[in-house]
């Protein structure tokens, strides 16, 4: 729920402009202290020479930006997509054509795979916004089945073997230059993406544009009564979160050096739903935490037991029935009632 | 232009808003059957009738909400019949709803800072939202017009019954419309609530031209220039206050039945 932008709503003739600014939600202060702990967990895995911990985290990263399009359709417009993996997959797909058949460039990938999410969550976004509730849920997890069935029966895309051998590259900023192939270097790059996703996207769920939208999670009928076509509003949130996943998928390439039709797949949309509902809806970090979160414990529960789905499975039941607004909406309501006692305390 | 909905047929008067033979049909059941009438600009033109006679199917078909099976309905002479409501919105005709009908898990301001928000530029749409002056300032002036500024920060929600019917009709008013649409605004109110909402009404008619389903007869015929009444989903009678409620026919479909 955006409850933790509302928080930020401005006041006009109480507050001046440099008050405004001066205050910064508690959700973004959860933000930075993320990316702190991050920063420091990058220091440690670097100082020990833990590449496999950094390429895990890395991994959970990405993931994480396909949980933030599921956030933008589930937490601030009220859309529950079940195929939000069609849009990752497709940006996973292209980037890996373009660096193994095209040429080794990080821009043009990411350039590709924003384009073809863009034109694909166009497509995809008229057919599913005809309809409503569950049967927009439906819709999106129809679309994207029949999109990984024809990715998995597709020669030419590798078929059930996806593609293999793309080449790690160098990806450069003007005079600099970073490669995928080092752990440390590309966990920085998606770091700094993803925070990057995180303020963009931020901004925008607290500009007007997203204000609409949580109006449309609200009483989506009211809203054609101020002025606003709602149909529009819902499309151009899906082709934005389809982008944002695309984008997602561009980076798993170039991490991991092969594509898979598992990228599309059911599982994949469903463990989006669920990162974005353990992290906390409507936050934007939550997604975030919530893929470190449950790609830690897949990764320690799986060396264990194979069974790490039943633990997967138990801690969502948990956190949809004791915190229902995730890991960071808990958090949030913390602090916020501990800010309104400071301000009421004389 | 003063506000005084009393004022003798020199200024204003020309047809605001123009209904003409509107019908809509549902499964069979004539609901709205031929009605037509002019809502002069300026005043305040009342629509009242038993239960069932359609007077909220009315609105639903001049405000865009459903469509009609025939006739016309005209804004200031220019056809507008079928038009979405987004688009009747941006031709200035705003409604408000019988069964409130709010954003209840957002503020009071932002419930009316949404509403306000069409009359910035679209691109204010991508900009924080502390540079949609006039949104913020038509949110601030209606809190305070409407008493709710001590309830700014409320999620709508909370509100009392009272302070969220009087929250439905700033929402409607925050587009600066110069169609009003009323659907029973005083409905569940007290009765100090219903006379300083009928003051309220009276106060907005001359910017604004108003139309109102209101089941108060009391209220009607103190506040209105013009009445229509409908039963049975079609127009029996129309008139000043005191010629309506001398109408036989008004008396037997709906007096006689009080």
């Amino acid at each position: 729920m955006p409850e933790a932008t509302l928080r930020t709503l401005s006041d006009p003739g109480r507050a001046g402009p440099a008050s405004r600014l001066s205050r910064l939600a508690p959700v973004h202060w959860l933000a930075l202290a993320f990316l702190a702990a991050a920063l420091g967990f990058a220091a440690v895995a670097w100082a020990t020479g833990n590449g496999f911990y950094l390429r895990l985290a890395t991994e959970a990263l990405i993931f994480a930006g396909l949980a933030m399009s599921v956030d933008l359709l589930l937490g601030y417009t009220g859309l529950l997509s079940l195929g939000q993996a069609l849009y990752f997959g497709l940006g996973a797909y292209v980037s890996a054509l373009v660096l193994r058949d095209v040429a080794p460039s990080f821009w043009l990938a990411m350039a590709a795979a924003l384009l073809a999410g863009g034109v694909a969550g166009l497509i995809g976004g008229v057919i599913a916004n005809r309809v409503k509730g569950v049967y927009f849920a439906l819709i999106t997890f129809g679309l994207a089945q029949v999109a990984a069935k024809t990715v998995y029966n597709t020669r030419a895309l590798g078929a059930s073997d996806g593609l293999i051998g793309i080449p790690q590259i160098r990806v450069g900023f003007g005079p600099f230059s970073l490669d995928t192939a080092d752990p440390l270097s590309f966990f920085l790059l998606v770091l700094g993406l993803t925070v990057a996703a995180y303020a963009g996207l931020s901004y925008l769920m607290d500009a007007p544009f997203g204000r609409t939208l949580a109006a449309i999670r609200a009483n989506e009928k009211r809203v054609p009564f101020l002025g606003f076509n709602a149909w529009r509003y819902k499309l151009a949130v899906y082709v934005l979160a389809a982008c944002v996943a695309a984008l997602a998928g561009a980076l798993y390439p170039m991490l991991r050096g092969f594509v898979s039709p598992e990228l599309m797949f059911f599982e994949t949309s469903g463990n989006a739903v669920i990162t974005v509902i353990v992290g906390g809806v409507g936050t934007l970090v939550g997604p975030v935490v919530g893929s470190l979160l449950l790609t830690a414990l897949r990764s320690v529960v799986g060396s264990w037991t194979e069974h790490h789905l039943i633990v997967v499975g138990v801690i969502f039941m948990l956190s949809v029935i004791f915190l229902r607004k995730g890991l960071v909406g808990a958090l949030l309501a913390r602090l916020n009632r501990r800010g309104e006692q400071g301000r009421t305390a004389p | 232009m003063t506000a005084s909905p009393l004022r003798t047929a020199t200024a204003g008067g020309a047809c605001a808003l123009g209904v003409r033979g509107l019908s809509v049909n549902f499964g069979g059941l004539q609901a709205v059957a031929g009605v037509g009438f002019e809502a002069a600009a300026g005043r305040i033109t009342s629509v009242i009738g038993p239960n069932g006679a359609g007077k909220s199917t009315l609105f639903n078909l001049i405000s865009g909400a459903i469509r009609p099976t025939g006739g016309r309905v005209t804004l200031d002479g220019a056809d507008v019949t079928g038009r979405s409501p987004d688009r009747l919105l941006a031709a200035g005709l705003a409604r408000s709803f019988q069964i409130t009908n709010l954003f209840f898990e957002l503020p009071v301001l932002e419930n009316l800072r949404i509403a306000a928000q069409v009359l910035e530029r679209p691109w204010h749409a991508l900009r924080p939202v502390g540079h949609s002056r006039r949104a913020l300032a038509k949110a601030d002036a209606l809190l305070e017009r409407f008493g709710l500024t001590a309830k700014a920060r409320e999620l709508a929600g909370n509100l009392s019954h009272g302070e969220q019917r009087r929250l439905e009709i700033a929402v409607a008013l925050a587009a600066e419309p110069r169609v009003l649409l009323l659907d029973e605004p005083t409905q569940g109110m007290s009765h100090g609530d219903t006379a300083d909402t009928g003051a309220l009404i009276r106060s907005l008619a001359g910017d604004l031209t108003v139309l109102l389903i209101e089941h108060d007869i009391g209220l009607v015929m103190s506040l209105s220039d013009h009445v229509v009444v409908m039963a049975q989903g079609r127009k029996i009678a129309e008139g000043p206050p005191a010629v309506v409620r001398a109408d036989p026919a008004v008396q037997a479909a709906y007096f006689g039945h009080g």
